[in-house]
């Protein structure tokens, strides 16, 4: 269980750092983007271990994903699109999407569509964490005065 | 002419720690005739805009970095608007007189390297650190500079990117192999249709149908093998993370223009992956049924 969990960190990591290089990032960034990825894996693997649906562990996931992106772009003055894209990375449902393909290729019209809509679901639920933390951030820091990055 | 600028000065070196420009040069004589600054201006924020959007960067951040820059130019009435495809920026100049551009944009590579130093160059505009002359210089440096893929790393890293990713979807140390070998082939594979063929849709469907065949035909070598991982692994580097970030940002932003076109933008990405994917099964199906 530890190493699978381990294995599972480990790949968001590297994952998300492949991911990134393929959308030339700045490279001092490339580190704190895989470590966003990992600990969004890591909040979306105990919340799932503690019982709660896949929908709240994608969006507690991508919040502190999207509060974390804010805060490392401030940090190393790069853009937020670097830091809240790794946030998401790990979390799309890339595994959902495939079955749904492979379920509407054998013609599984039913099971395919249930599927698709799982993964909508998912990417919405992604989009409302990335929302949330990115307005968390704008009022913490308007109160602070800070330009937004 | 008076560049004074209300930031403090340690905001402005800490401005200037962030970005390629020399903190010491803080005087932009305004050069002989006024034809050639306002030319300069314009060509600043046309340019700073065109890098953003063109390599990836949202329109929220296109037009803040214009409205940024002629604030720090001393521009009055600064406008700008921007979609995705294109651009159009107006301003008073300090003789009354109203300037406007409109500028089409093609999308190119998505590179953020190009868009974050762009942000810097703005920065250091609005910071009264860069005067229109060296903004100019220093995008068109950007622009010169727009970098050249460098094939053997984009192999590597989407290699890397869908092992890292097999392995998330729970497959093994084999399957993670073979993710990666199947995503550098399709990396490869939409490089080369790219070089003959401008449309990145092309480049999805041939994504899609390489990354669903390959791992099907390896599992006839490899008995036992989870292709379902694999595929699932190898397809995360075709993934438009950028174009799902930037709908997000940009309707977040109140742009619903912007944020519909990216969010369509991605939808159509992976509507094209999972075209070819769905082709690569017909086609698997085809010649299993042969009996090939």
């Amino acid at each position: 269980m530890i190493e699978q969990t381990l294995i599972g960190l480990a790949g968001a990591f590297f994952g998300t750092v492949g991911f990134a290089v393929l959308t030339r990032v700045p490279r001092r960034t490339l580190i704190p983007a895989g470590g966003i990825a990992s600990l969004v894996y890591m909040v979306y693997l105990l919340l799932t271990l503690a019982g709660f649906s896949e929908y709240s562990a994608v969006f507690f996931g991508t919040l502190l994903g999207s509060v974390l992106g804010h805060f490392c772009a401030r940090k190393t003055r790069v853009i937020n699109t670097v830091f809240l894209m790794s946030a998401i990375v790990p979390v799309v449902p890339g595994l959902g999407l495939y079955r749904m393909m492979a379920s509407l290729g054998q013609g599984q019209m039913a099971q395919g569509a249930a599927q698709g809509v799982r993964a909508m679901i998912v990417i919405a639920m992604t989009a409302l964490g990335l929302i949330l933390g990115s307005l968390s951030d704008r009022i913490l820091h308007r109160q602070k005065q800070t330009p937004p990055r | 002419m008076n560049h004074d600028h209300p930031r403090s000065q340690t905001e402005k070196a800490s401005l200037a720690e962030g970005s390629q420009i020399n903190p010491m040069n803080r005087e932009h004589p305004r050069p002989q005739g006024k034809t050639d600054w306002n030319d300069q201006e314009m060509e600043a924020l046309q340019l700073a805009a065109q890098l953003i959007l063109e390599h990836g960067g949202e329109t929220f951040r296109a037009e803040e970095t214009v409205r940024r820059m002629g604030e720090g130019f001393r521009l009055r009435e600064v406008e700008s608007f921007a979609v995705p495809s294109g651009l159009f920026i107006s301003y008073r100049t300090a003789e009354g007189k109203l300037e406007t551009s409109v500028r089409r944009v093609h999308k190119q590579d998505t590179d953020l390297t190009v868009v974050d130093q762009t942000n810097h160059i703005s920065r250091a505009v609005a910071a009264g650190l860069t005067g229109p002359a060296e903004a100019c210089r220093s995008l068109r440096e950007i622009a010169a500079l727009r970098r050249e893929k460098n094939c053997w790393s984009f192999l590597l890293a989407a290699g890397v990117c869908a092992a890292g990713f097999t392995l998330l979807f729970q497959g093994g140390a084999r399957e993670a192999l073979v993710g990666a070998l199947v995503a550098a082939l399709t990396e490869g594979a939409c490089m080369l249709f790219s070089r003959f063929h401008d449309s990145w849709i092309v480049s999805d469907i041939v994504g899609g149908f390489l990354t669903a065949l390959l791992p099907a035909l390896a599992a006839r070598w490899l008995p036992g093998l989870g292709t379902e991982a694999v595929v699932a692994g190898a397809l995360m580097p075709l993934v438009p993370g950028v174009a799902m970030t930037n709908a997000v940002q940009d309707g977040f932003r109140g742009d619903m223009v912007s944020g519909v076109s990216h969010g369509v933008s991605a939808l159509m990405t992976a509507f094209m992956i999972a075209g070819g994917a769905l082709l690569a099964q017909a086609v698997l199906r085809i010649v299993s049924e042969g009996g090939l």
